[in-house]
């Protein structure tokens, strides 16, 4: 069983260096600022969506790009072997790392709520979807970690994956079909939709219900592979 | 305390130890000597778990290792060869995170670091660091949780002389309280100075071991060089340790007077090494 004191100890590890880190803190601050000029710098821009567009990137970006450059960094740098000579275990080190990102993108997304003022339909929903796709943006992000050898690859291996679940989502409404069915497989063009009706009451609390289901059975599926990976690549290079 | 037995270990089907032998007493410091390449990080790695042999068994504490890694690894502490810790964070910073993972209190840290020099430094970046405050602060983080039992993979490459010393120090200070010391090196001159028992490595083979004095005095030449004076020269001569005759050379030059110095032919580890393998240490 995961020892809590020891994820607490990597959970404020990772506070104490993620501060100091510069490449990781432009990965947080780049939400904010798109939102920022979505919001105030684009003309015609329909209420909602650039905090739409906002809170996808962050979860997207942020909860892939964290996790794997937190993971590579380690293997890079070797700080993992003596972490794996310590008592803790590579599930205490990942939930710690995992956390972190978890929890670092809710407070980043609150924030954009607010620099935004938009009126929230369903505030309760928006979190949960932002949770639940989060939680498989950064199992999608320790996958790449563990399968880049260091931080440069992280981008080569990555860039594909965030591409596709970044863009898809948002030229799926204007490209319909291959497009449109290849999004419909991607929880980041759910949780898009979450937002949209969330934002602007279009759809009903049933369409939203299984958008949700199909995030959370994404994020398990990815769950699953993610110990396959891990399985077969330990946490070492 | 350590025990191998026949430890074997291949990458890509060449051999990085065959069939190696040897066993640490308790409170010994142990030498595994060795160039660039000859298996001693293998070793350590096999010791600690961290690979898994082809065949043989690797037993610490009467466990064997990949059976009971985790009650071995809470009684170890592991100096590796490269310095890995966290760079963007300070030297105290790296050390209670290692005594939370360890669930230790922070009350040993300013100990250490006073022990080591480094109390004044504890505030300032690792990155900003000298390799040899680096090691200092490696070795720290390995005594942390108070092991039984310390590995240390070239302690002191590419250290000047004084961190070394220190280094030294410190490793002479924790054995005479107790604590057993496996360390690998290439550098004969520390292993001599701290090693009760050397072990040489050489591709993958222990090749000798035994106490450094042991092995110098069966390696030796039997022999001296005496140092005299001749008319108006200096003159440097061999003689055989074994005979009347050497005996009777000193002792006349000794009564006339025309002694200058008599030197030991004792070989050095690195000597004995070259003998045996026929490659130099470094």
């Amino acid at each position: 069983m995961p020892k809590f004191a020891r994820i607490t100890a990597v959970f404020l590890k990772e506070i104490q260096d993620i501060r100091k880190n510069p490449n990781i803190l432009v990965m947080y601050a780049l939400p904010v600022l798109l939102t920022l000029l979505w919001n105030n710098i684009m003309p015609g821009m329909p209420p909602g969506m650039a905090l739409s567009f906002g809170l996808l990137f962050l979860v997207v970006m942020v909860g892939m790009y964290v996790p794997s450059m937190m993971i590579a960094e380690e293997k890079e740098k070797k700080t993992i072997e003596v972490l794996l000579l310590s008592p803790a275990t590579p599930a205490e080190v990942i939930i710690g790392k995992g956390l972190l990102t978890l929890l670092s993108i809710i407070m980043v997304a609150i924030f954009l709520v607010l620099i935004t003022g938009n009126q929230l339909q369903g505030l309760l929903t928006i979190l949960l979807a932002t949770v639940l796709t989060s939680i498989f943006a950064i199992f999608v992000g320790m996958i790449v970690g563990l399968l880049a050898k260091n931080q440069m690859s992280t981008g080569v291996v990555g860039m594909p994956v965030y591409l596709l679940l970044l863009i898809i989502p948002q030229v799926a409404e204007m490209a319909p079909g291959a497009v449109q069915t290849l999004a419909g497989f991607l929880p980041t063009y759910h949780y898009l939709l979450i937002l949209d009706s969330s934002l602007t009451a279009a759809a009903g609390q049933a369409r939203s219900l299984y958008n949700l289901s199909f995030i959370a059975f994404s994020s398990f599926i990815v769950f699953l592979l993610l110990l396959y990976i891990y399985k077969i690549k330990g946490l070492k290079n | 305390m350590i025990e191998i037995n026949n430890l074997t270990k291949s990458y890509n089907g060449i051999r990085a130890l065959r069939e190696i032998n040897l066993r640490v007493e308790p409170g010994e410091i142990f030498g595994l000597l060795g160039p660039n390449g000859a298996g001693k990080t293998t070793t350590i790695r096999l010791l600690t778990g961290q690979l898994r042999p082809d065949t043989g068994q690797a037993r610490i504490f009467d466990r064997d290792v990949f059976m009971d890694k985790e009650e071995i690894l809470k009684n170890l502490g592991v100096v590796p060869e490269e310095a890995n810790l966290y760079e963007r964070l300070t030297i105290l910073q790296n050390l209670k995170f290692f005594c939370r993972l360890y669930q230790v209190d922070y009350t040993r840290i300013p100990e250490y670091l006073e022990m080591v020099g480094l109390l004044q430094e504890q505030d300032r970046q690792v990155k900003n660091l000298s390799r040899g405050m680096k090691q200092k602060v490696l070795l720290i983080r390995a005594l942390l949780h108070d092991p039984e039992v310390l590995f240390l993979d070239e302690p002191t490459s590419g250290l000047d002389p004084g961190s070394a010393s220190v280094i030294h120090r410190i490793l002479q200070d924790l054995n005479r309280e107790g604590m057993t010391v496996l360390l690998t090196s290439h550098n004969m001159e520390e292993v001599d100075k701290l090693c009760h028992r050397v072990a040489f490595l050489n591709q993958g083979q222990l090749v000798e071991q035994g106490i450094p004095r042991d092995l110098k005095l069966r390696h030796s030449r039997q022999q001296i060089r005496v140092v005299f004076q001749e008319q108006e020269e200096v003159i440097e001569e061999l003689l055989d340790l074994k005979g009347k005759e050497s005996a009777e050379i000193i002792a006349s030059l000794i009564a006339e007077g025309r002694l200058k110095a008599i030197h030991s032919q004792e070989p050095t580890l690195a000597d004995i090494f070259v003998e045996i393998t026929g490659r130099e240490l470094d």
